[in-house]
């Protein structure tokens, strides 16, 4: 289980806590959303959540962030990467611009833990086959579209067999259409058994693919 | 899912199997490392042969848009030493630095008109370079059309806004300034989200990378890279000690 227990965050350099105390739980094949508005925080929950703050950024950390009952605090970032994955609302930021393939940029993450290669294609078939874009293997990344590369650098994370997500605004940038895709694809990691946290304005979203919405700095 | 051999962007000619990635980039680093310190024939005989393995290898039309991008250079350059009192000693100087940078430029615009960047990267690391030297340098290559997009972005949306990017050159200058913050800022950002996005795709894990492609080739081209090495390395040192030394190049080697 993701355990955030009354946690709340403040940036290096900043006086400001960015995040409100926050607590939630997201359990295995479960999704959980988030809404808020604008500088509410959404963004420092998925960082928090993933463990990247403070970990990776540095700051400062309040409360407690569990992942099936470690502290985020006690993990390396390549280990976080493999307990909860986290997707950014710019996907094009995400992939690594250094892959001629959508499967090599896939298997990105594996090659990084030194897997065997019979390993590494099988998670990277997975992840694609998971995600329904199998078809998109053999595509530059360079040349996808908006909803495909979300998809794609979604992929590059479960790839990684993290049993939980954080997305953050992961259709911000997406048309109706990719939302959807988005969505579809949510809604086969959480039935694969992967628990998701989500934080999104896009009511649509929430509403098609959480079993538990909560308002950031309210109730749920 | 690729898995033994790249095909690599098709090459024509002879030149479409022997060279690795790696083997290219070595041939080209030593031919422009030799030309830049050397000058004279050792330019002139790098920045030709660049352009027959252009023509051979089918990427002479790109190597020809790389001269012409060097034209204004150099016809400055030209004009400039022709007028100065030196006469035609300047103008030598100004032929000689041409073809310095000629033979800077073609084998290197050569080497990626021929060779996609992830291959030569995946190359490179399946030979044993550390991963983050590989990114590194892979950042370093793709920041140019990565800045270049950013800018085509930054200034699409400065013009929905009203901002008047077109027409006489004072008026474009005017325009571009508004375009400079956004497009430094937005790379800083970007920056630091890629940073963060390789921690989420476990980067930072220890040990080595798995290398997915191999790029095979024959027994010759591990020697010669470490010929080309080698030579590059004591040709520049010679080169070197003769400036130390006060003395110039031979004359066989400078044509003007």
């Amino acid at each position: 289980m993701l355990v955030l227990d009354r946690v709340t965050y403040r940036y290096p350099g900043s006086g400001r806590w960015a995040l409100p105390p926050t607590s939630l739980e997201v359990r295995a094949g479960q999704v959980v959303g988030v809404r808020g508005p604008n500088e509410s925080g959404k963004t420092t929950l998925c960082l928090v959540a993933s463990g990247l703050a403070p970990v990776a950024i540095g700051g400062e950390l309040k409360g407690r962030a569990l992942i099936d009952g470690r502290s985020t605090l006690e993990l390396r970032t390549h280990e976080l990467a493999q307990r909860c994955g986290l997707l950014f609302d710019n996907p094009s930021a995400q992939l690594t611009g250094l892959h001629r393939t959508v499967a090599e940029e896939v298997a990105f993450g594996p090659c990084n833990l030194g897997l065997p290669p019979g390993t590494v294609v099988e998670r990277t078939e997975a992840a694609l086959r998971l995600l329904g874009i199998e078809h998109l293997a053999h595509r530059d990344p360079a040349r996808l579209s908006g909803g495909e590369t979300q998809l794609v650098a979604l992929a590059g994370l479960v790839a990684l067999r993290p049993p939980y997500l954080a997305l953050d605004e992961p259709v911000s940038r997406l048309d109706p259409e990719r939302s959807a895709q988005v969505a579809t694809a949510i809604e086969r990691l959480a039935a694969a058994g992967v628990g998701v946290l989500v934080t999104e304005h896009d009511e649509e979203l929430l509403a098609r693919v959480c079993d538990l919405v909560l308002d950031l700095g309210g109730g749920g | 899912m690729p898995a033994a051999e790249a095909p690599g962007r098709p090459l024509g000619g002879v030149v479409a199997r022997w060279p690795s990635p790696a083997t290219r980039l070595a041939l080209a680093v030593s031919g422009a490392g030799l030309g830049l310190a050397w000058g004279g024939w050792v330019a002139i005989a790098v920045a030709l042969g660049g352009a027959i393995l252009a023509l051979v290898a089918g990427r002479g039309r790109r190597l020809a848009l790389a001269g012409l991008g060097l034209l204004p250079v150099a016809l400055s350059s030209l004009a400039l030493n022709a007028l100065l009192p030196a006469g035609a000693e300047g103008v030598g100087t100004a032929l000689d630095a041409l073809a310095r940078l000629l033979a800077v430029t073609l084998p290197m615009t050569l080497l990626f008109a021929a060779t996609p960047l992830a291959d030569l990267l995946a190359d490179l690391e399946a030979r044993g370079l550390d991963r983050r030297a590989v990114f590194v340098l892979g950042a370093a290559l793709a920041a140019v059309p990565r800045a270049q997009e950013r800018a085509r972005e930054v200034v699409e949306a400065q013009r929905a806004r009203g901002l008047d990017t077109e027409g006489t050159w004072p008026r474009r200058l005017r325009g571009l300034l508004p375009l400079v913050g956004p497009l430094v800022i937005g790379s800083l950002i970007e920056i630091e989200e890629r940073a963060l996005a390789l921690e989420v795709r476990a980067f930072a894990a220890p040990g080595r990378r798995t290398p997915l492609r191999r790029f095979p080739e024959g027994p010759l081209q591990r020697p010669a890279r470490w010929a080309l090495a080698g030579l590059l390395t004591a040709g520049v040192a010679a080169r070197v000690a003769l400036r130390l030394a006060g003395l110039a190049p031979p004359a066989w080697l400078r044509p003007w």
